[in-house]
């Protein structure tokens, strides 16, 4: 049982490290973009407000709760092979 | 200078190339003529054999270990280990290797021709003589003779992931690298600092 507690222990780290890698990226990806429109649009009011009003529905959005599919496609592709692999 | 570059890249992806061609799956179509079973004390080709930890005590260096004797559709000797994986690399997740021995045994021919019982072999890994490696069989399915083709839908799929998942990640160093190179430029200088 040694070697299923690793996987899943070394596999969570692993996971978790990309989860928040991607996380950080995306936001801060799209804090860029959000400083680009508020220039774009002709600088409307300010900028903290503009930028933080477009995180905050970033924060909302699908785009966001998405990354959690790097936990779920690894767990569903082992359980796929585990099938495959043993059952057909 | 130009010479370590050169030989670095081509290190990294014989490597990688090498590990690829290890690690993915391929098919062979064999006729089984018989299933063995050896007692196997890995050495200095240990990296070669899988030791899984699915139940049974890992401690014991020397162990038997299941074979899978066959010819190929070219009428060349091939012989497979059959071993679990368990939960470790390769991900394969293999757990039914008596379950496998089973169903070679059953395909066992040993007669060339009409009635020979040919199968599509899954298997990873490679067969090395002076190594005493052999390729670790992953699962045995009945098909209509020696000159089937099997497409490797699987290993397209992944290259293709892992090409794009490659090709993202360079393109991203590579912006990085030149925003920081804009950075750098202003009137004061060209850039090289």
């Amino acid at each position: 049982m040694l070697a299923l507690f690793r996987l899943l222990i070394f596999g969570l780290i692993l996971l978790t490290a990309v989860y928040f890698g991607l996380s950080w990226y995306f936001r801060s990806e799209r804090r860029r973009r959000m400083e680009h429109d508020w220039e774009e649009a002709g600088r409307p009011g300010s900028r903290e407000a503009y930028v933080e009003a477009g995180m905050e529905q970033y924060q909302q959005s699908l785009r966001r709760r998405l990354i959690w599919l790097v936990y779920v496609v690894p767990v569903t592709a082992v359980i796929v092979i585990i099938y495959v692999t043993n059952y057909t | 200078m130009v010479y370590v570059k050169w030989g670095f890249w081509a290190i990294f992806w014989t490597v990688l190339v090498a590990f690829l061609h290890y690690t993915l799956p391929q098919h062979d179509i064999v006729r089984v003529t018989d299933t063995y079973e050896q007692r196997i004390e890995p050495g200095d080709n240990a990296l070669f054999w899988s030791n899984a930890d699915t139940g049974n005590s890992t401690q014991a260096t020397g162990r038997d270990v299941f074979f899978i004797q066959s010819f190929r559709s070219n009428e060349q000797p091939m012989v497979y280990r059959n071993e679990d994986t368990g939960w470790g690399w390769p991900p394969y997740f293999k757990f039914d290797a008596s379950n496998l021995r089973a169903q070679a045994s059953d395909a066992k021919t040993n007669a060339t021709g009409e009635t020979a019982q040919w199968v599509d072999l899954l298997h990873y890994g490679w067969r090395n003589e002076f190594l005493s490696i052999y390729p670790n069989a992953v699962s045995i399915t009945p098909v209509e003779g020696p000159d089937v083709r099997i497409i490797p839908w699987f290993n397209i799929v992944v290259l293709v992931l892992l090409g794009a998942l490659f090709w993202a990640i360079r393109a991203r160093w590579k912006r990085f690298w030149r925003t920081r190179e804009d950075w750098a430029k202003d009137e004061w200088n060209d850039g090289t600092l």
